[in-house]
Formats: structure tokens, C-alpha cells, sequence
């Protein structure tokens, strides 16, 4: 069941710079949340930013009670966010959204994640690990400093590879050339990721060219994050209305139908 | 002991057990917010606005945040009028609070086929009123264009009218150059109520892009931004009207609400604050009690206007 609560800031430290790592206790919301879903979070004590910022659980530990926020300061929103003082409470309404579906025959994860995308798949790996897959991660960064969570995935047990775009650390490039060279020798089962949009669109046509099911973690400008304001949609298509080459398609909710849409079901817009 | 205070009010005949209600399109179909507040308690819930047929609604981006407010461009993205009589009314029927249904049509014919056909399920459905959107500046026909204009906004209450005998809600435009003789012509076509305000018409611009920021290019201006824009408002449809007025405009707290009713607002709506703080009509309804208390106001109606000028 979705919770209003105020969850107690138990930690908080900038693991990358202007990068912020917060734990909160929210026992009834770690018990229940599944990787992929996320807390709608109000940052500011006052109406100033007025609306809430929607945020991925970044983990959860249900026997400590606690959930794991992972976040970039972007705007006013973030900012705030990450000025608040551990001991102060936080108003989050969670967990909200449908969540990543690892398939059970599935043996073989791909997980990708683009800069602060990494911020829900650290929860999926963990979830892939405890159900016995082997998993795979790429992280792309722009440069070394931004890479985050290589050690988590790899304390994990799982196979970690990194792009940045600077070169600065490991592989050279963008993270969708890398998974292009790391599928050709490990083709996986199902892949998951999350980050950019122009880089999930890319993914999502490596995945559709070699038929493999891509679950993709969108983003979108988001009011009331409970299915109400229809302010957060994305293009769905509709599978069996393709008539004349022309694709039909309806808006979905980002934040109760998805964040998480088969990459196959989006369309990329601009 | 304290005797608790009187929150009981009337609007063109529907009664409401106290003054907050939901305004359309920011409280969906009332279900989605029953994880967090008990539906029962609300004075009455005004339902995402309807059209004759599904509408699709606008391309994202549909929200754009602004100064203490928020830009919208949903495009009233809805289920339909056979939907949200066979799938959404449903799950309503258990509760006591009065549903309010939010009309829009682009013709004429589709509004008056709408409140027919309302009127008809309106025992079944337990409707207790309309509200005729005549003011959405979200989509391209009808919508605001009938209610930015006296004879047309006479003409489609009037139309409507003939076919309900259910009460009328109208809902005005703040995009108007007098809207005093906007709400003399929803009175005297046979509104009982008027509401206000709609969304103030708005845009934002990205500087680096140089493009609209909503995909819509304009969009519809809430929260606590428009707040003394739809309190001037409320306070001069109500110098002009002799019926009830349901006031709204940014209210994201009970001061907010009780402002509105000195101006006049028999009624008040919470809308953007809904999205901000679920249980925010709770939070008002709780603090209008708290302040009649502490002000010894007996009945929440001695308030209606009582603005001292």
C-alpha cells in the first residue's frame, strides 16, 4: 500500500560531486518497495519549490527498516533535498510505481545505467543476485569522478564494465557502444536500464535488433506522482492497433503505469 | 465545553456536510487518492472533467513548474462519459459525499448530450451536480472560448439547462476582460452555482532551446501564484450575483480557504494543492474548524462575505 509518511534523514553523504547519497527510515515502505519503484519526495518545508521531486529507491534494507535515496542535484528541488540535515523528517509518499520484472526463466541480466540511472539498479542487482542470475553491469559515466556504484555492484558478486565518455576510466565511449561489444560475447536474457533518454532509446534499438526484452526506467516531469493529474505521460503503443505503418499509440503514466516500460512499447520523441 | 462550530453548507441545492471540496482535474476519479484520506470526509469531490468521447489529451512535456505555481497542459486527457459511468461512478456509489461531475464539450450538442445523459444515471450514480467546464484553456475547441464570451456562455448553460433539471455548476475564466458580466450571463442562463477560478493562461520559455517549455506552448497558470488574482475575483462575482459562489485559486492551506470565504466563496476547492499534499483538503477542512473555534464563529456561513472594506 502506497504511504504519506514522514521518514526520520538517518544519512547523508555526497559520494560524487553534487552527487548525494540519504538514507531514511521508512520500515512499512523498505518492507514493501521492489526495485524500480521510487518516493515522491516534498524537498522544501514551504510551497518554495511547490511540487514534490520524484525519486528512485536507490535500496532498501527491511530488517533495518531503512530506504536509500541516490540523487544529482539538478535544480531547486535537488538542492534543497540535499542541504536537508540528518535527524530532520522528510515527507515521501511511496512506494509508487510498477517496478522492474525479472523474468523467473530468465538466467542471463544485463543491467545498464547512464550517470545517475545507476540510482535504481543497484536494488534490481541485488534482487537478480538473491534469485540466483548471473548479472552483468555497465556504468557509464561522463568522466572517472562520475562513475557511481561500481564497488556496490561488484560487492554484489555481479561482472562490472565502465564507459566514460572522456576516456578518463576503463573503456572509451558511450556506455550503448560498450553494451554493443559485451553483447556480441555474453548475450543476455533481459536487459534493464536507466539513465538518459537518448541513451535508453539507444539501448532500446540495440535490444530490439537482437530480440531480447528490454525494460527501460523513464523520467518525466511529474505532478501529484499518484495517478490523479495526468501531468507525467509518455507514448505506449498499442500493440494490436499497427495499421498502415502507423504506429497507434496512447499516453501512460509514468508514475503508476510505469517508470518501468518495455523498451519496446515507448515511443522515442524528441 | 466547546460546542463545535457548524461546518455545514448549501450549494444550489447539493449539501455538503463542510465547505472543501476537490477541484476537477486534480483529484482524478476520487479513488486514486483513498490511500491516504477517507473520501466520506470531504464536503464533495469534483471529478476529473469528462468529455462525450475519450480524449487523448496533449504530448508531454505537460507540466512545467513556475514561481509558487505550477503550468499545465493536460488537454483533458480523459476516459470518456460511457467509461466513467460504467467504470469509474461505481466505485463511489459507497460513499456519502456528494459527486460532482465536470462537463466539457467542442460543440454545443456534446454538452447538452452529456448532461442528458448524466441526468439519467443521476439517481443510479448518486450525481449530485454538474459543473460545466467553459473555461479550459487547454484545448484548442470549446473549452474557454465559450466563457470568454457572455453570449455564448448564456447560450450553452441555457441549452443545458433544458435537458436537468440536476444543479448547475458553472465555471468561469479568469481570462477575461470583466468577468462580472461573464457571471451575470451564467446566472441569468440558470446557473445555481458559479466556480472560480480556471487556470490563469501562461507560458515558459527554456532560453537555451528557445522553445516553449510545454509542448502545448501555453498552458494553464495554479497554486499560490494566482491566489490574489482569484481572490479579487471571487470577491467581485460576488458584489454581482445573487447565487452561491465555490471559490478557488491556489488554496494550499485553511488561512487560503477562509481568505476566499470572507470574499464570498460559500465553497472552496482545492486543487494544485492536491498534487502537493494529498491529504491537504483533510488539513483544511480540520483547520476551518480550528479557526471558527478559536474566533467563536458559530456557523461557517456567518463568514460568507464578510469582508469588511
Amino acid at each position: 500500500m502506497i504511504l504519506n509518511i514522514n521518514a526520520r534523514i538517518l544519512s547523508k553523504k555526497e559520494v560524487a560531486p553534487d552527487v548525494f547519497l540519504i538514507s531514511l527510515l521508512a520500515p512499512l515502505i523498505a518492507q514493501q518497495a521492489i526495485p524500480g519503484q521510487f518516493i515522491h519526495i516534498k524537498c522544501s518545508k514551504d510551497n518554495y519549490p511547490l511540487l514534490r521531486r520524484p525519486l528512485s529507491i536507490h535500496r532498501m534494507d527491511k530488517d533495518k527498516g531503512e530506504i536509500f535515496i541516490l540523487f544529482q542535484v539538478v535544480g531547486e528541488g535537488t538542492k534543497l533535498l540535499a542541504q536537508r540535515a540528518v535527524g530532520d523528517d522528510l515527507n515521501i509518499i511511496g512506494p509508487i510505481g510498477n517496478g522492474f520484472n525479472i523474468y523467473p526463466k530468465s538466467q542471463k541480466i544485463m543491467i545498464v545505467g547512464g550517470g545517475i540511472g545507476v540510482a535504481p539498479l543497484i536494488a534490481l542487482a541485488e534482487k537478480s543476485v538473491a534469485e540466483d542470475k548471473e548479472v552483468r553491469v555497465l556504468i557509464g559515466a561522463s568522466k572517472r569522478e562520475m562513475v557511481i556504484g561500481e564497488e556496490l555492484f561488484k560487492s554484489l558478486g555481479a561482472n562490472v564494465d565502465i564507459s566514460t565518455e572522456d576516456g578518463s576510466y576503463k573503456y572509451k565511449g558511450l556506455v550503448t557502444d560498450l553494451l554493443k561489444e559485451v553483447i556480441q560475447v555474453w548475450p543476455p536474457d533481459q536487459i534493464f536500464t536507466c539513465g538518459p533518454k537518448a541513451i535508453l532509446r539507444k539501448i532500446a534499438d540495440i535490444a530490439s535488433s537482437i530480440s531480447i526484452n528490454c525494460q527501460v526506467s523513464l523520467e518525466e516531469r511529474m505532478g501529484c506522482g499518484i495517478g490523479a493529474c495526468l501531468g507525467c505521460v509518455c507514448k505506449i503503443k498499442i500493440k494490436e492497433k499497427e495499421k498502415n505503418n502507423k504506429v497507434e499509440y496512447n499516453y501512460k503514466r509514468v508514475c503508476v503505469d510505469g517508470p518501468v516500460f518495455k523498451a519496446s512499447e515507448v515511443i522515442w520523441d524528441d | 465545553m466547546i460546542k463545535k462550530p457548524q461546518l455545514e453548507v448549501e450549494v444550489g441545492r447539493i449539501r455538503m456536510k463542510n465547505p472543501v471540496m476537490t477541484a476537477s482535474g486534480t483529484f482524478g476519479y476520487g479513488e486514486e487518492f483513498s490511500p491516504f484520506i477517507d473520501l466520506d470526509k470531504l464536503g464533495a469531490m469534483v471529478l476529473k472533467g469528462i468529455t462525450l468521447k475519450p480524449k487523448m489529451g496533449n504530448p508531454p512535456p505537460r507540466i512545467i513548474e513556475t514561481p509558487s505555481g505550477m503550468l499545465n497542459a493536460i488537454g483533458l486527457q480523459n476516459v470518456g462519459l460511457e467509461v466513467l459511468v460504467e467504470e469509474k461512478l461505481p466505485y463511489l456509489n459507497k460513499f456519502t459525499t456528494p459527486i460532482i461531475i465536470n462537463i466539457s464539450g467542442d460543440t454545443i450538442e456534446e454538452y447538452i448530450e452529456l448532461a442528458r445523459r448524466l441526468d439519467e444515471v443521476s439517481q443510479d450514480k448518486k450525481i449530485a451536480g454538474l459543473e460545466i467546464n467553459i473555461s479550459c484553456p487547454n484545448v484548442k475547441q470549446g473549452g474557454m472560448a465559450w466563457g470568454t464570451d457572455p453570449q455564448s456562455t448564456y447560450q450553452v448553460v441555457n441549452e443545458i439547462r433544458k435537458v436537468t433539471s440536476l444543479p448547475l455548476i458553472t465555471k468561469l475564466s479568469p481570462n477575461v476582460t470583466d468577468i462580472r458580466v461573464i457571471a451575470q450571463a451564467a446566472e441569468e442562463a440558470g446557473a445555481d452555482v458559479i466556480s472560480l477560478i480556471n487556470t490563469v493562461v501562461g507560458m515558459a520559455i527554456d532560453i537555451n532551446s528557445r522553445q516553449p517549455k510545454l509542448a502545448n506552448i501555453k498552458g494553464g497558470l495554479s497554486g499560490p501564484a494566482v491566489k490574489p488574482v482569484a481572490l479579487w475575483l471571487v470577491w467581485q462575482v460576488f458584489q454581482t450575483v445573487n447565487i452561491p459562489i465555490i471559490g478557488m485559486g491556489g488554496i494550499m492551506d485553511a488561512q487560503d480557504a477562509i481568505e476566499f470565504m470572507i470574499a464570498g466563496a460559500r465553497v472552496i476547492s482545492i486543487g494544485t494543492a492536491n498534487l502537493v499534499n494529498p491529504q491537504a483538503t483533510i488539513d483544511i477542512i480540520e483547520g476551518i474548524e480550528k479557526y471558527l473555534i478559536d474566533n467563536k464563529v458559530k456557523d461557517i456561513n456567518e463568514l460568507v462575505g464578510s469582508l469588511k472594506v
